[in-house]
């Protein structure tokens, strides 16, 4: 079939967005994706945004982030995908929870943040995108803020709770949840616990990818206390574990990773008073990583790539209404991640070899960050922010220093970042609204851009060396929104472009001889002057008549460095069409995933093109009473034709999942 | 509320100030080891020998020598000569030797031999002192170290043989080492082993099983006596080669060489 034609039609239909009001700057600085689920038993009300992004009661937040324009997921297993914000990701971005700071252990990024974070515990996911997410954290790329569910107070029930249960054919994976909610005026606790337990899948075809199996449990427990009515104070844990969790597009796989992560916080909020709003927290977190070969097959030599995180820090964040048109928000936060990452490599007949691949290092950050929104009139707003970032960051141990010294570096580094941005927001018209936004950020380098000794990039086949003279990076971001509004639909365009300057990028050191045996060559992180992203996103909402509903997105960008070679890692034009039609206590959907080519490939990081493609799902939900219990049943199937796909951003090229049926149940009492 | 504000605050306190734990690495202190005591025959002085460890090796090996009147009173400025002598019935022959210099330091004469095989050696020590003269020989046995330390060539730039020793790092680390040789050229009969310092020498250290090197490297030049010093760099620890070529007014005199060194 012609693709030219697949997407003519597509752009025609697309698209988008929420169904939320978005009359001021103040409601529209951060994308939210509200994931609460209030409204899920009363099917009249469903809550049309939460189930589009969450597609199934067992979707993982890599799903839910995936239906996100201005979101992309770098895949290297089929778990723990990365998430980037407009193909800017890792350092470039902040992944938080809770708006707290937790950094992975390990040295793939085979553990991004949010793999923390079971859907069925989220309330909200928040992503800021540019130099304006940088309110919490110094950032180029944005922020995507994950925020968790609190236990229930006044719910009218003291004990509360659900049960979820799930299969899918594909990986023959099983998924259960509970969530449990005691509470009384002053006081709720709240403890979740889902279990997921998945084998290796079958890709589109029928071909069984092996070493994408996974087992995982992730707990949490969480308290609320009502001091006044003004003030709650709140305690949270989240546990995860995981265990034998393959990477097939990696030489190896984890044995086992485990986080704890844990917060207090004080929050207050009284509407009367000029200082109307703020929230203390304070928090630490640790992750563990063991990554070992031991299961693969034909292995040159056996080894263990262990790794650890552990983060302290604190926010205080405080909302002031200077009067009825301004108010200021102001965030004072400190952080210090201490990272470690060991190598051993067993040759038969010889001692161990043992290498630091993250010599033990400990970044500390202290912030100040401003936000002063003003309302001009009804029909415009504007809003100016600003952050203000001292790093200290350096080796801490005398092992990690020595071996680092052999690149001729032993001092700590401090720098002190920037950020600086604008938005206004114009009402142009009874149904058109347009945000405009400039931004200036800096970001500090990461740990692995500064500090990486010899890591294997199992993508480009090149080993890569850290540099600790790196600058941080710089970017220039503009962006304009169009949204336009009629009836109950509403379709957004909106436009931006990216500079990045002294972009850090690998670069081949031809001096240096691999570590990882079979690698083509070792790279070493530099700058480069400059690079640019210029992208669209479009989203359309339409409510076609009171039961039929469209939900549509749309992305693309271009990206290209200062030598004009296009970006690694950019997401082609990719759309998703969702369409539902709505019975009384039922509904069904058919949703369709496209993606263009990619042919615009860095080839110096041995990026090779990835073909279009077009696969179809059809989802139905069925909501009824189990012994008075409010129950809900969801089924479907996905990937109909059971097409043999990867996406661009996808490692190794390894087919995605091929035709998988599935069905979820969930009862609530 | 101010009670909370307190607890809260107490425990930042306490995040905080456990953030900052830097490691101190101690070094390590030396202890010599007495392996020998004896008089000096036809002289009223007593000689102490010590080493840093019991066993002798196939090495570069220092010693420490303390020289002592009747009383027991050690003497600063004795003449020292030792000859490291090996007699293998058909030949006999010496050592590369590194004599001490004429006062004692802290009651101790120090010097290094290089046993350039393993088998029963003696060092013939000469002492002047007090203004007596006598000789001491002090049997050794001389054991293979679990890599060899001294090896030798034969240059092909002027036909002689050269022996070349490992001397640091004794103690490597992942990271910079110092890295000092020293290279005797073999005198006739074997009996002396000038000090070299003709060579130009390249230095690759490798890693055997993986097949990769280290950056950043300093060959090692010469500083006097016959060493020469540079600097290694390992990347891991483990198995380690460390490739010489020897170079002797521009053409190569040995190549091929190397150590092995693992830890
Ligand atoms: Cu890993
Ligand atoms: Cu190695």
């Amino acid at each position: 079939m012609n693709k030219t034609i697949i997407f003519a039609i597509i752009i025609l239909m697309a698209n988008f967005a929420h169904a939320q009001n978005e009359d001021s700057v103040f409601k529209d600085s951060s994308k939210i994706v509200d994931l609460t689920e209030v409204t899920v038993y009363n099917s009249k009300k469903v809550n049309k945004a939460t189930d589009y992004f969450k597609s199934n009661q067992s979707a993982t937040l890599e799903d839910i982030m995936s239906r996100l324009p201005e979101l992309s997921l770098i895949k290297r297993g089929p778990y723990g995908m990365e998430p980037s914000i407009r193909n800017l990701s890792d350092g470039r971005i902040n992944v938080l929870i809770d708006g707290m700071k937790i950094h992975g252990a390990c040295t793939d990024k085979m553990d991004p943040v949010t793999i923390y974070i079971e859907p069925s515990n989220l309330k909200s996911l928040e992503v800021e995108s540019g130099g304006t997410g940088s309110f919490s954290g110094s950032s180029i790329g944005g922020t995507i803020n994950m925020k968790k569910d609190e236990p229930l107070l006044y719910s009218g029930k003291t004990f509360s709770g659900i049960v979820q249960s799930g299969f899918q054919t594909a990986a023959k994976s099983f998924y259960e949840g509970v969530q449990l909610n005691y509470s009384t005026k002053k006081f709720g606790i709240k403890g979740t616990t889902t279990y997921r337990n998945s084998s290796n899948y079958r890709s589109g075809g029928g071909k069984i990818i092996p070493f994408s199996q996974f087992e995982k449990i992730n707990y949490s427990l969480s308290l609320k206390y009502k001091l006044n009515e003004r003030l709650y104070y709140l305690a949270d844990y989240i546990g995860d574990k995981g265990y034998n969790i393959g990477y097939p597009a990696l030489p190896m796989d984890v044995g086992f990773a485990s986080a704890n992560i844990g917060s207090m916080s004080l929050s207050y909020s009284d509407n009367s008073k000029k200082l109307y709003t703020w929230n203390l927290k304070v928090y630490a977190n640790s992750v563990v990583h063991k990554m070992d070969d031991t299961k693969r097959p034909n292995v040159p030599m056996h080894m263990d790539m262990p790794g650890e995180s552990n983060t302290k820090g604190f926010y205080a964040e405080a909302s002031y209404r200077i009067n009825r048109h301004q108010k200021i928000d102001v965030r004072i936060d400190a952080s210090s991640v201490f990272l470690k990452a060991d190598m051993t490599m067993y040759q038969p007949g010889e001692l161990p070899m043992y290498m630091l691949t993250w010599p033990d290092n400990r970044t500390n950050q202290a912030g100040i960050a401003a936000k002063w929104n003003v309302h001009v009139s009804d029909k415009s707003s504007f809003m100016i922010s600003g952050r203000l970032d001292g790093i200290n960051s350096g080796l801490v141990t005398t092992e990690s220093k020595s071996q680092m010294s052999i690149f001729g570096y032993e001092k700590k580094r401090n720098d002190f970042l920037k950020s600086v941005s604008a938005k206004a927001y114009q009402k142009a018209g009874k149904n058109i609204s347009i945000i405009s936004s400039l931004s200036y950020s800096e970001r500090f380098p990461t740990a692995t851009e500064l500090y990486g000794f010899y890591l294997f990039n199992a993508s480009e086949n090149y080993d890569y060396i850290g540099n600790p003279f790196l600058n941080p990076e710089k970017s220039i971001q503009a962006e304009l929104t169009g949204n336009y509004r009629f009836g109950r639909s509403n379709i957004k365009l909106t436009g931006y472009y990216i500079h990045v300057l002294d972009y850090i990028t690998g670069m081949v050191n031809p001096a240096l001889s691999v570590m990882t045996i079979g690698a083509a060559g070792v790279k070493r992180f530099e700058q480069i002057k400059f690079a640019d992203i210029i992208g669209a996103e479009g989203s359309l909402f339409l409510n076609v008549n009171k039961n039929v509903d469209v939900v549509s997105t749309l992305k693309y960008a271009y990206g290209k460095d200062s030598e004009n070679n296009p970006l690694v890692a950019i997401a082609p034009l990719k759309s998703i069409v969702s369409v539902r039609r709505t019975f009384n206590n039922f509904y069904v959907q058919a949703e369709s995933e496209m993606s263009a080519a990619q042919n615009r490939v860095n080839k110096m990081a041995a990026e090779l093109p990835t073909n279009g493609f077009a696969i179809f799902h059809l989802r139905g939900e069925y909501n009824f009473a189990f012994f008075k219990l409010n129950s809900k049943a969801q089924f479907g199937v996905e990937n109909i034709l059971d097409k043999n796909y990867t996406e661009h951003l996808d490692w190794g090229k390894i087919p995605r999942q091929g035709r998988n049926f599935y069905i979820q149940l969930k009862v609530a009492f | 509320m101010k009670k909370l504000f307190l607890i809260v605050s107490v425990l930042f306190a306490v995040i905080m100030s456990s953030c900052k734990k830097d490691e101190v690495q101690q070094q390590p202190v030396i202890n010599l080891e007495k392996i020998y005591e004896g008089s000096v025959e036809g002289t009223g002085l007593k000689v102490e020998l010590y080493s840093k460890q019991i066993s002798q090796y196939a090495q570069y090996s220092t010693f420490w020598i303390a020289v002592k009147d009747a009383a027991g009173n050690p003497i600063q400025n004795a003449t020292i000569n030792v000859v490291p002598f090996m007699d293998m019935g058909s030949m006999q022959h010496s050592a590369p030797v590194e004599n001490p210099s004429a006062s004692a330091v802290d009651n101790l004469y120090k010097f290094s031999a290089v046993f350039i095989m393993t088998g029963n050696w003696a060092l013939n020590i000469n002492i002047t002192a007090n203004s007596q003269t006598g000789a001491v020989s002090i049997p050794l046995n001389i054991q293979a170290p679990a890599k060899p330390k001294v090896k030798s060539f034969t240059s092909s730039a002027d036909g002689s043989k050269y022996f070349y020793a490992y001397i640091e790092p004794t103690s490597p680390v992942v990271g910079i080492n110092d890295m000092e040789i020293a290279v005797f050229k073999t005198g006739p009969m074997m009996m002396t082993f000038p000090p070299d310092s003709s060579m130009t020498i390249g230095l690759e250290p490798e890693m055997p099983s993986m097949g990769h090197g280290s950056p950043n490297n300093v060959s090692p030049v010469h500083i006097g006596n016959g060493h020469y010093k540079g600097k290694v760099n390992f990347t891991m620890t483990g198995l380690w080669k460390l490739n010489l070529d020897f170079m002797s007014g521009g053409t190569l005199a040995g190549e091929d060489q190397y150590f092995e060194i693992e830890f």
